[in-house]
């Protein structure tokens, strides 16, 4: 039983990922008046990439060929060892709140080094951008994670989910503020808007899709994949970190099922609220993005400081 | 063998020897006085001979009395006529200031604050006390004077002080301070007739003021 | 077997070792070859010894205590106190050593013929004989004479290059800073004396209530300007961004990697062990310069394009975050909570053994690209991982470490540290409570600005194309090198993978400090190797992640490549270049990399821009023969503290000079006075 619920969790996260993604897109089309791609589009996307060729720089060094294995081995693990549909488990191995972050932060790493190794304008601009941006998103994404740590008492993030913490009230201003910290911090990133936007090639504003202007083919799926996944590890983070109702506490195929359902219908309410949010807001200038993130980690240490 | 009275007398002479030396202004009484000085010095050295029978003070009075009282003021006389330009003997201070300054180094001297210095043997507290003011004056005197010569017989009356200081204190036993004493006023004369010669081939004059120009 | 390794005679057969090659090199100096080879072969075979000294000495738990009194001198006796602390530094210094020596004897070659090798073997084994003794000595004038030496070899190691005209101002300005951080240090010792009797540690540290309690808080700021200028706490870091580009690669990473700790030895030891029971304002105080140094530091390294004083800037910052857990340590103790404290104190040791071993490898790695390229601005380096492709692969691992990424050993002591912080923010109150959340803040940051750093330096230096000529003429470096690179690089990640045995070595060596005798060990280690912290408040565990890592990208990248579309056609073509040439001025630079940072945090970093521009004729200037852009940063510690200090100072001297008269007359009346005034003092 444990193996397959250990199963379900290890692939959740990337059979589920291009789904909201999809999702996304089709809000932002509805609202936009058009019908749009279906939502299953990204899958077929990925397995168009998976089977063309490829073109490599001739610039280019190892590091380009193994950052796609790189970031996406690191979603993986990270998506595998954060609270989706149970609370019971325990896995106090990986699954710290320093462990995670520094984890995807490997996957930053070599993604801004890939940018770099073609020797071409935007992949340097685009990592130049993006380390810019993660550097000052860490401080408030461990921070936002941080204040919930605290009010449960432990920095592992299934302990975390399963401590039930809203039933006392007198947290709840903090967890609120920590909440809006860590949406920040999650539209910060996942590249949305305001921060960034997924669906421009624009010199003047593209920071993710800068670095991977230069790959094609199977690295370049790996990448995309990648992308998504980290969008629903934060979005999972968010859901059942700040919101942990209806998580499965209690081993039993009842609970895990309700589990997986509710999962996936808060995945989607916020998948709604970001393609509302693209679809509303317009991208921010550059130098107005660090203010954004300091209101983050300023929100963030209020709350922690408000604890109590 | 001598008794304290006629040790007080001589060591009064000393005093007054440097007193001179301060107040004179012509180079020859300064070599006078600077020899009667030293035979001050001989004698209480006799004295010290007689009281221990130590041979060595024996010879230490001989070398002292050919050096010092005879040697050395006919060097200095002989320095005075061959560059018998002018000698400035001349001081700093004018002479009512000097002798209140001596007046106030003395009775330092003979205070109350340095008994623990000049009691040390306490029979010759008296003789001590002249003594240490003599190092003052003699210490003075180099401060004071503006000419080479009165400044190197400034340094060798702050020996003989420094000398009479020690006797009285009953250090004079030790071989080493006799030898010592000799060898430097030996080499300390030929070292300062040279000196006076070369400064005077140098620099045309004996004033040692001139020698600020060397500052920069 | 164990006594007789961890004897006295043992300890001195290692400082013996050393001496041997120091004087065997100055003996050999007409032969470069043999020079080199003589006093490297030395150095190293006393760095493996004190390896076997100092391991074998911590798993046994020995303390050694031995002197010599010298009866020519009554205050001065050779005493050596041994005790876990100083063979855990011994330990470090012995790693660290080992390796720059095997890497020494290649990359010395570099100087042959053109400077003195004897000197060079001369200098670097005294160094680390004097090393030996500064965290081994146990009274406070045999500990000043070492600390001499060791600032002396050290110096003349740092303007060993005479030719270059900045590395003598570098050593100039080096030792300025030194004497006047010993001057500070020699206060507190005789403040020490004064009050306690003797300078002995041990004797001091039992008579450590006479001493008052103002001047135990003067003892403490004193000793924390002098050891803080060895160790580069900001402001008094002027001089390492000067000194450790300056002198030889292997020197730089020993500098580096160990002389700074010398200074956090004797923090630990004077705040830690001889001046409990301590005040809590000075764990907060350290906490604070520590937060404030780890964050400027990041953010003046991202300023730098000399890849050597980016990596100074960077040792910079990595000593904040030592001094965090020092200061968290400290806090925690003057509050009652021991088992914390001593929590904070193991992760401030695993940080300087860590830092050590990755900031040495990453000095050894920039030193071998700069012997090939022969400059040190990282502007004309690019492309260098396609002709030195091993140096390259070291360089990562070592910016992996230094940015804190699972599964390297950074990642572990900085975990530790956070935890400490965050045990701190969980169970302290009030205005304490908010420092901690500060420093929690600013080691985040911290975190962030690293990883930007190394992007940027491991990226402008390596990858992309060359752009310079020199780059493509470059070679990899020769076996030696490689060995000394290749076993540090995979110490970081052994330290990394397992952690949890190091944790528990840590807590032991916590454990030997008399203030923590009776403490619970606040970390359990499971049989996974997953280090716990008490109440089960965090786990992390190194092998899993380790093979977690390799397992599934191994999977993936199986996958990817054999089973899906095995039929996958890979050209190689050239980067997109918008229908122009491709030329290396289209890379990112360094400077452009950071310059984003740069301007967001514009008010701490003040970046400055001069234009100058040269015309061919002056009156119309319109046709442009030159022009040239000048970007700077900032100098507020020179303009707010140094030069303010040197005004003040150059005034009063020439005051003084007046005395100076060039009258002999006067000179002697100031004897006279002197004399007579001493008279009537002292009687």
């Amino acid at each position: 039983m444990n193996i397959i619920i250990w199963i379900i969790q290890l692939i959740f996260v990337p059979v589920i990922s291009p789904f909201c993604v999809g999702f996304i897109r089709k809000i932002k089309a509805k609202l936009q008046n058009r019908q749009g791609a279906s939502v299953f589009q990204p899958y077929r996307d990925l397995w168009k990439l998976l089977h063309k060729d490829e073109i490599i720089s001739k610039d280019a060094s190892w590091i380009f060929t193994f950052a796609p294995f790189i970031i996406f081995a690191v979603t993986i693990i990270v998506g595998a060892s954060i609270p989706l549909f149970a609370s019971f488990l325990k896995n106090t191995l990986t699954s710290d709140l320093l462990v995670i972050v520094y984890t995807l932060a490997i996957g930053t790493f070599f993604l801004a080094l890939a940018g770099m190794d073609t020797g071409s304008a935007f992949g340097g601009f685009g990592s130049s951008r993006e380390m810019t941006v993660s550097a000052l998103a860490e401080g408030g994404f461990i921070f936002s994670l941080l204040t919930v740590a605290l009010i449960a008492g432990t920095t592992n993030l299934f302990a975390i989910s399963h401590s039930g913490m809203f039933t006392n009230s007198k947290y709840f201003l903090s967890i609120a503020l920590a909440f809006i910290g860590f949406l920040i911090i999650l539209l910060a990133e996942t590249a949305r808007f305001p921060f960034d936007n997924p669906a421009t090639h624009l010199e003047l504003t593209m920071i993710h899709e800068a670095m991977i202007l230069e790959y094609s083919g199977k690295k370049l799926a790996l990448i995309e994949w990648a992308a998504a996944n980290k969008l629903v590890i934060f979005v999972a983070l968010a859901a059942n970190l700040f919101f942990p109702f209806g998580i499965a506490e209690t081993v039993g195929l009842g609970a895990i099922a309700i589990g997986i359902i509710i999962l996936i219908a808060k995945i989607l309410v916020f998948c709604f609220g970001i393609g509302v949010l693209e679809s509303c807001i317009a991208k921010f200038r550059f130098f107005r993005l660090p203010d954004l993130l300091m209101v983050a980690f300023i929100l963030n240490a209020i709350a922690i400081g408000l604890i109590r | 063998m001598m008794n304290i009275l006629f040790l007080q007398l001589l060591m009064s002479t000393m005093f007054l020897t440097l007193v001179s030396l301060h107040l004179t202004k012509k180079n020859f009484i300064a070599t006078v006085s600077y020899a009667i000085q030293s035979s001050v010095i001989v004698l209480i050295l006799l004295n010290s001979f007689f009281e221990t029978k130590n041979i060595y003070i024996f010879i230490v009075i001989l070398a002292t009395l050919i050096v010092k009282v005879i040697l050395a003021p006919l060097f200095f006389n002989r320095l005075i006529k061959k560059n018998a330009v002018v000698f400035s003997a001349s001081t700093y201070l004018n002479a009512p200031l000097m002798l209140i300054i001596i007046a106030a180094l003395t009775f330092i001297a003979n205070s109350q604050k340095l008994t623990p210095l000049t009691g040390i043997v306490p029979g010759n507290q008296v003789l001590l006390s002249l003594a240490l003011s003599s190092i003052l004056l003699s210490l003075f005197l180099i401060i004071n004077r503006k000419g080479a010569l009165s400044q190197i017989l400034g340094i060798l009356s702050l020996e003989n002080s420094i000398l009479a200081f020690a006797i009285f204190a009953g250090l004079e036993q030790s071989i080493g301070l006799q030898i010592g004493v000799v060898f430097d006023i030996f080499i300390w004369i030929i070292i300062a007739f040279m000196f006076m010669s070369m400064v005077y081939k140098h620099f045309g004059s004996h004033d040692v003021t001139s020698m600020k120009n060397l500052k920069d | 077997m164990t006594e007789i390794i961890t004897s006295a005679i043992s300890f001195f057969s290692l400082i013996i070792l050393f001496a041997i090659g120091a004087i065997g090199s100055l003996l050999f100096r007409k032969s470069d070859k043999l020079a080199n080879l003589f006093g490297s072969f030395f150095a190293i075979a006393g760095s493996l010894y004190g390896l076997i000294f100092s391991i074998s000495a911590i798993i046994s738990g020995s303390v050694l205590s031995f002197s010599f009194k010298l009866p020519a001198f009554p205050l001065l006796a050779l005493s050596f106190h041994i005790d876990l602390l100083s063979e855990f530094f011994i330990f470090v210094i012995s790693l660290i050593a080992l390796f720059c020596s095997i890497y020494g004897i290649g990359y010395a070659k570099h100087f042959y013929q053109k400077y003195s090798l004897g000197a060079l073997g001369f200098f670097y084994n005294f160094l680390l004989i004097s090393l030996f003794l500064v965290v081994t000595a146990s009274n406070g004038i045999f500990f000043l004479i070492a600390w001499e030496i060791m600032s002396l070899s050290s110096y003349f190691l740092v303007v060993y290059d005479k030719n270059d005209e900045n590395n003598v101002k570098a050593g100039s300005l080096y030792f300025i800073m030194t004497y006047a951080g010993t001057a500070f240090i020699i206060t507190a010792f005789l403040f020490l004396y004064k009050y306690t009797g003797s300078f002995d540690f041990a004797a001091i540290k039992a008579n450590v209530g006479l001493i008052p309690l103002a001047i135990k808080n003067t003892i403490f700021i004193l000793a924390l300007i002098g050891f803080g200028t060895k160790a580069g706490i900001i402001p008094l870091h002027i001089w390492l961004p000067a000194a450790h580009p300056a002198a030889p690669s292997h020197v730089s990473a020993l500098m580096s990697g160990v002389m700074i700790k010398a200074g956090i030895y004797m923090m630990i030891r004077i705040f830690l062990d001889i001046l409990q029971p301590a005040p809590v304002w000075w764990g907060l105080v350290i906490v604070i310069i520590g937060a404030v140094s780890a964050l400027l530091g990041v953010l003046y390294a991202l300023t730098e394009q000399d890849i050597k004083k980016l990596l100074a800037y960077s040792s910079i910052e990595n000593i904040g975050i030592i001094l965090l857990g020092l200061g968290s340590a400290l806090t925690f103790y003057s509050l009652n909570m021991p088992a914390l404290a001593l929590l904070s104190l193991m992760a401030a040791l695993f940080h300087t053994l860590n830092h050590a071993i990755f900031k040495s490898l990453l000095f050894l790695s920039a030193g071998s690209v700069i012997n090939e390229v022969h400059t040190r601005n990282m502007e004309e380096f690019g492309g260098v991982i396609k002709y030195m492709p091993q140096t390259a692969l070291f360089f990562l691992i070592g910016s992996m470490a230094i940015s804190a990424l699972p599964p390297f050993n950074g990642f572990f002591s900085e975990w530790l540290t956070f935890q400490s912080l965050f045990m701190g923010i969980f169970q302290l109150q009030s205005f304490v409570q908010w420092i901690f959340i500060i420093a929690a803040g600013s080691l985040a940051f911290t975190g962030g600005l690293a990883l930007a750093c190394f992007v940027k330096a491991f990226g402008a230096t390596f990858l992309a194309r060359p752009r310079s000529l020199e780059v493509t003429h470059a070679k990899e470096s020769p076996l030696s090198m490689q060995v000394g690179m290749g076993v540090m690089a995979t110490l970081c990640l052994l330290f990394g993978v397992f952690s949890g045995y190091t944790a528990t070595l840590l807590a032991k060596i916590g454990k030997g400090f008399t203030i923590f005798q009776n403490t619970v060990s606040p970390i359990a280690v499971a049989s996974n190797q997953g280090i716990n912290i008490t109440n089960g408040f965090a786990s992390a565990s190194g092998p899993v992640i380790f093979i977690l890592l390799v397992v599934v990208l191994s999977l993936v990248a199986f996958a990817i490549r054999y089973v899906v579309n095995k039929n996958q056609k890979i050209k190689i073509g050239a980067t997109w270049d918008c229908g122009t040439d491709l030329t290396p001025r289209m890379e990112i630079t360094a400077t452009g990399f950071a310059q984003s940072i740069v301007t967001i945090f514009k008010r701490i970093l003040k970046p400055s821009i001069q234009h100058e521009i040269e015309y061919h004729d002056v009156e119309s200037r319109y046709m442009m023969k030159s022009r040239s852009v000048t970007l700077g940063v900032g100098d507020i510690y020179h303009a707010y503290l140094y030069k303010p200090l040197h005004k003040v100072i150059n005034v009063l001297s020439t005051r003084a000079k007046n005395i100076q008269s060039g009258n002999i007359n006067a000179y002697i009346s100031y004897i006279f006075i002197a004399l007579v005034v001493a008279l009537l003092l002292v009687l």
